[in-house]
């Protein structure tokens, strides 16, 4: 039948988009550690204060980043900066390119950004270099390209792995398993896949039914999961990172009756996530710290003073266990919110 | 420009209506005028050279949309033929140079295709164009994903200085721009082609009267816009460097907003390139003065639409109710 | 020219029966592919999915029999679910004051589109074009990038309440809603005009009838009905980021259209829309229950949107 050459034609894209890809194994991991430790000499981009610096969001309509800018600016206020300058591309890599540009336009001293698509801006950050102005990537992946002087990375493999690991021990090593994912062909929803394609090589009695993309979005993945439980009769555990996520594919088990049956993965440090952690008891945190944004503005003082910097940064996800959720959950707050250290003056909105 | 029609159904030649035109352009005017006062950031050489550079791949779409919209139609699907362009470009170049000229051409070759079955199934299927036109932005935005859900491929090294490269100071991309909107002023004011356009969208009742082909005359804009959006879509890829597969998105809209900006009437029979490219201007200059003004994003949303319906109502009121 | 007869035209009639067909063909091809579509539960899951674009449509509807159009309803369904959910703030007794205020902020923009419109003429494309991308950013400014607000407790429980087992409270308010706006629409005299003057503006002047008034009331319903739209996707996926309605006016437009509203005006209708809407979902869902990727969902939705009105089209030409 038709729907059937049609859903073996996808499975085959999808599986070659996966497949060329195939980034960090466990060689890849060592090969983007020595890469990160790597010293660079900022002699050149040192500047006398007080500085100006830009920050090119490549979008800001996500709490996380708006938290990791918040975390930039709180930083910033610990230094003396006379301005920061914010532009947000929405999405559009070209109108990153002219955010950057118009930002080199108003002499700044430094840019931090975070990138819509890393390869989109790679030129235009080169130029920025060239021009004497130091770069510094926020909170995406290690990056080891010329026009990034430094990254506040995190990494999505480890992520993927310490969740994946974690589901395994919960799972007792055996069941069937569903994967949900962030937007397809970002390097979170790759290295987050490959991870855990990677831990379930030692695991031969996990059957991995469905890989899905939500999206980063609660409704998405809700709707996915009413699907795939009219599929699959019984799914035994789910492995989701992203909490925003967990939240819609946790409600979809409940709504039908079947949250019993399912162990959940540990998700971030989402607020909304959070909160169900503490009121079900099982899942824990593996987090994906917006305080990589503070990280990044420490870096790019130094920089500014001349003084060396590593070429990556990493910002290390730790795992919180449900039973210790209570110190980082904010019950009063939103769910579109993120556990955080942020002194008050700091907080969004 | 509105076509007149003797009492004996033939096209005499068009009146020129440069009101709409000339109040965009002097309306951006203006505005460089004060933000080169107020800003020294913008009255940078650098920074005017970005500005065209940013305006380039818009420009481009837009001029075809112009055709389109003195048609009487809309498209809907100009961006994400653009962005078809630009991911399969990357992927066939590979940097190579030597592929430069073949994939230029194959990549015009399909703007003007997808134009042309556009304007086929408009004229078959009589459906209405924005039907038409977002239905086939669907079908391609599904196509690009199959096909690859992350950035591929690289432009060839020309398109590259193309799109980021200038002489003397002025952008390539800007000579290109400027170049192809002189051809297509010529053509939509003085050839015989423009003529019928403009009647087929203003009156398209009197132009079949007095012999205009209208089926065909909006199939030849459709497949112009086509080409335009190709056209942008090889410059685009060349400012990204990489087969982006969303770069088209939204590019549809603002090329409308551009058209109408410039003077255009959204029912057809009026349109301008040289309003078209001062719209164009209007909206770079947007960005590009909130952005040296230091202006938050979400502010600058909600200017960019308080000044879409502005300008349109006050494009309404100038023209005195005359729909 | 003479006036067109009050009741809708043959080829409305015609054309309403044909989004039925059209849902009954989709139906079949889904139950055919997963016997989940036959799990009323399942069903309750899709009527609920579908509820806010289909109240959010129910509005626009009414805007396209004028022979208009609503391109802002995407940016008033982020809006409200924002402002809403701020509005409760996680108490209970704020729950009717925050709905009533989202309503009144669609209803706001809603008057906004329609006196513009009524008292410019100007193209109602661009100019609702222009309010959605000035209300997205009024919707970004308020939330500052955050989707602020928390839910009453008991709201999405309420609404998410399966009568029966089975049947959404939310499902069930749409299905209201729509039954409400078809009364509207076929025994109201606000109705009998809105399909006078969409099917020949200027007789309908001529005629007496208060074009202007019918106009911004048109505009404020669609600006009200996207409220409605934004409480009901608050209520169905909770605070879940400050665009949650982005993309939605084209969705809400290809659903009106497929079920028999078109452009020119003084046709269609509520029942179609609402066959529209399922269409549409049915559509989604099929594509995710049978594991093909989402992306094919676009390429079916573009497919569908130009099929049907193609046989619209022919049917319009047909009945006329």
């Amino acid at each position: 039948m038709l729907a059937v050459r049609q859903t073996l034609a996808a499975l085959g894209v999808a599986a070659l988009c996966v497949a060329a890809s195939a980034p960090a194994a466990q060689e890849t991991l060592e090969a983007q550690r020595a890469a990160a430790a790597e010293p660079v000499d900022t002699s050149a981009f040192r500047r006398d204060p007080p500085y100006r610096i830009g920050v090119s969001a490549g979008y800001l309509s996500n709490s996380w980043v708006v938290f990791a800018l918040q975390h930039i600016r709180w930083e910033a206020s610990l230094h003396p900066i006379s301005e920061i300058i914010v532009t947000d591309a929405a999405f559009n890599p070209a109108k990153q390119i002219a955010d950057i540009e118009d930002l080199m336009q108003r002499e700044i001293d430094l840019l931090i950004y975070w990138p819509v698509d890393d390869r989109a801006i790679e030129d235009t950050l080169s130029r920025v270099v060239e021009r004497g102005v130091a770069t510094v990537q926020a909170g995406g992946g290690f990056n080891d390209h010329p026009g990034t002087i430094t990254s506040a990375y995190i990494s999505q493999w480890e992520l993927g792995e310490m969740v994946a690991r974690r589901l395994m021990e919960d799972l007792g090593g055996q069941g069937r398993i569903i994967a949900m994912l962030p937007i397809a062909g970002t390097t979170a929803a790759v290295d987050q896949l490959a991870a855990l394609e990677h831990v379930l090589q030692e695991f031969p009695d996990i059957d991995l039914a469905s890989v899905e993309y939500g999206d980063w979005n609660r409704a998405r993945a809700k709707q996915i999961t009413e699907n795939l439980l009219q599929r699959f009769p019984r799914i035994d555990g789910v492995f989701s990172p992203a909490g925003q996520m967990s939240i819609g594919v946790a409600e979809a088990f409940d709504e039908a009756g079947r949250l019993d049956e399912v162990t959940m993965s540990p998700g971030d440090e989402y607020n909304g996530w959070l909160k169900w952690v503490a009121q079900h008891g099982q899942g824990g945190a593996v987090t994906f710290p917006p305080r990589a944004g503070q990280v990044a503005m420490q870096a790019a003082m130094r920089i500014l003073a001349g003084e060396p910097v590593t070429r990556g940064i990493q910002v290390p996800s730790e795992f919180i266990p449900p039973d210790e959720i209570g110190a980082h959950v904010a019950m009063d707050r939103p769910d579109d919110w993120w556990a955080t250290a942020l002194p008050d003056a700091f907080l969004p909105n | 420009m509105r076509v007149a029609l003797s009492p004996a159904g033939r096209l005499r030649r068009p009146l020129p209506a440069v009101s709409g035109a000339a109040a965009i352009w002097a309306l951006v005017l203006l505005a460089a005028v004060v933000a080169a006062l107020l800003l020294p950031a913008f009255r940078s050489p650098e920074n005017l050279a970005n500005l065209a550079r940013q305006s380039a791949v818009l420009g481009l779409i837009a001029l075809g949309q112009t055709f389109v919209i003195a048609a009487g139609l809309i498209d809907l699907s100009v961006g994400v033929i653009a962005g078809l362009v630009v991911v399969l470009a990357c992927a066939l170049m590979q940097g190579d140079p030597g592929a430069m000229v073949w994939v230029s051409a194959a990549m015009l070759a399909l703007g003007a295709g997808i134009g042309t079955v556009n304007g086929l199934l408009l004229n078959l299927l009589r459906l209405n164009p924005l039907i038409l036109t977002f239905g086939m932005l669907s079908v391609l935005q599904g196509a690009i994903f199959t096909f690859t859900d992350r950035s591929v491929g690289r432009p060839s090294p020309q398109l590259s200085a193309l799109a980021n490269g200038s002489v003397m100071g002025v952008p390539h991309s800007l000579i290109l721009l400027l170049a192809v909107a002189a051809a297509l002023h010529v053509l939509l004011t003085r050839a015989r082609f423009g003529h019928h356009l403009l009647a087929a969208g203003g009156q398209p009742e009197a132009a079949r009267r007095a012999g205009v082909n209208v089926e065909r005359v909006r199939l030849a804009a459709l497949a112009l816009a086509g080409f335009c959006a190709a056209a942008g879509g090889l410059v685009l890829a060349g400012r990204l460097g990489t087969g982006f597969p969303l770069a088209g998105a939204g590019l549809e809209l603002d090329s409308i907003v551009a058209v109408v900006l410039g003077g255009a009437l959204l029912a057809g029979g009026r349109a301008s390139v040289i309003g078209t490219l001062g719209g164009v201007l209007a909206l770079a200059m947007l960005s590009n003065v909130l952005n040296l003004m230091g202006v938050s994003s979400f502010v600058q949303t909600f200017v960019k639409g308080a000044v879409v319906v502005a300008a349109v109502i006050l494009a309404q009121a100038r023209r005195g109710g005359q729909a | 020219m003479s006036v067109p007869p009050l009741a809708e035209t043959l080829a409305g009639v015609l054309a309403r029966h044909t989004a039925m067909v059209m849902l009954l063909a989709i139906f079949l091809a889904a139950v055919m592919v997963s016997d989940a579509f036959l799990d009323p539960r399942y069903l309750g899951n899709v009527l609920r999915q579908a509820a806010p674009l289909g109240i959010a449509a129910i509005g626009v509807t009414c805007v396209m029999i004028l022979g208009g159009v609503d391109l802002s309803v995407g940016a008033v369904i982020s809006l409200t679910a924002v402002v809403c959910a701020v509005a409760m703030n996680g108490q209970p007794e704020a729950l009717w004051p925050a709905v009533a205020l989202a309503c009144a902020v669609g209803l706001g923009v809603g008057l906004v589109n329609g006196v513009l419109i009524a008292v410019t003429r100007v193209s109602p494309f661009i100019l609702t074009l222009g309010t959605g991308i000035a209300v997205v950013g009024l919707a970004q400014i308020y939330s500052g990038g955050t989707a602020r607000g928390i839910v009453s407790p008991g709201f999405r429980e309420a609404l998410n309440l399966r009568l029966g087992g089975w049947m959404p409270v939310l499902a069930l308010g749409f299905l209201g809603l729509a039954a409400l706006g078809y009364a509207v629409q076929r025994w109201s005299v606000f109705g009998r005009q809105l399909f006078l003057i969409g099917a020949n503006p200027r007789a309908a002047t001529l005629a007496g009838l208060p074009v202007r008034r019918v106009t911004i009331a048109a505009y404020a319903l669609s600006g009200l009905f996207g409220a409605l739209a934004g409480v009901a996707l608050l209520a169905r996926s909770g605070v879940s980021g400050s665009l949650s309605g982005q993309g939605m006016e084209f969705q809400v437009l290809a659903a009106v259209v497929l079920g028999g509203t078109t452009f020119d005006g003084g046709r269609g209708g509520i029942p179609g829309t609402v066959a529209g809407v399922l269409v549409l979902v049915i559509a989604f869902n099929l594509v995710n229950i049978s594991g093909l990727s989402f992306h094919v969902q676009l390429i079916l939705m573009g497919a569908i949107i130009v099929l049907a009105s193609a046989l619209y089209g022919r049917l319009g030409r047909a009945g006329a």
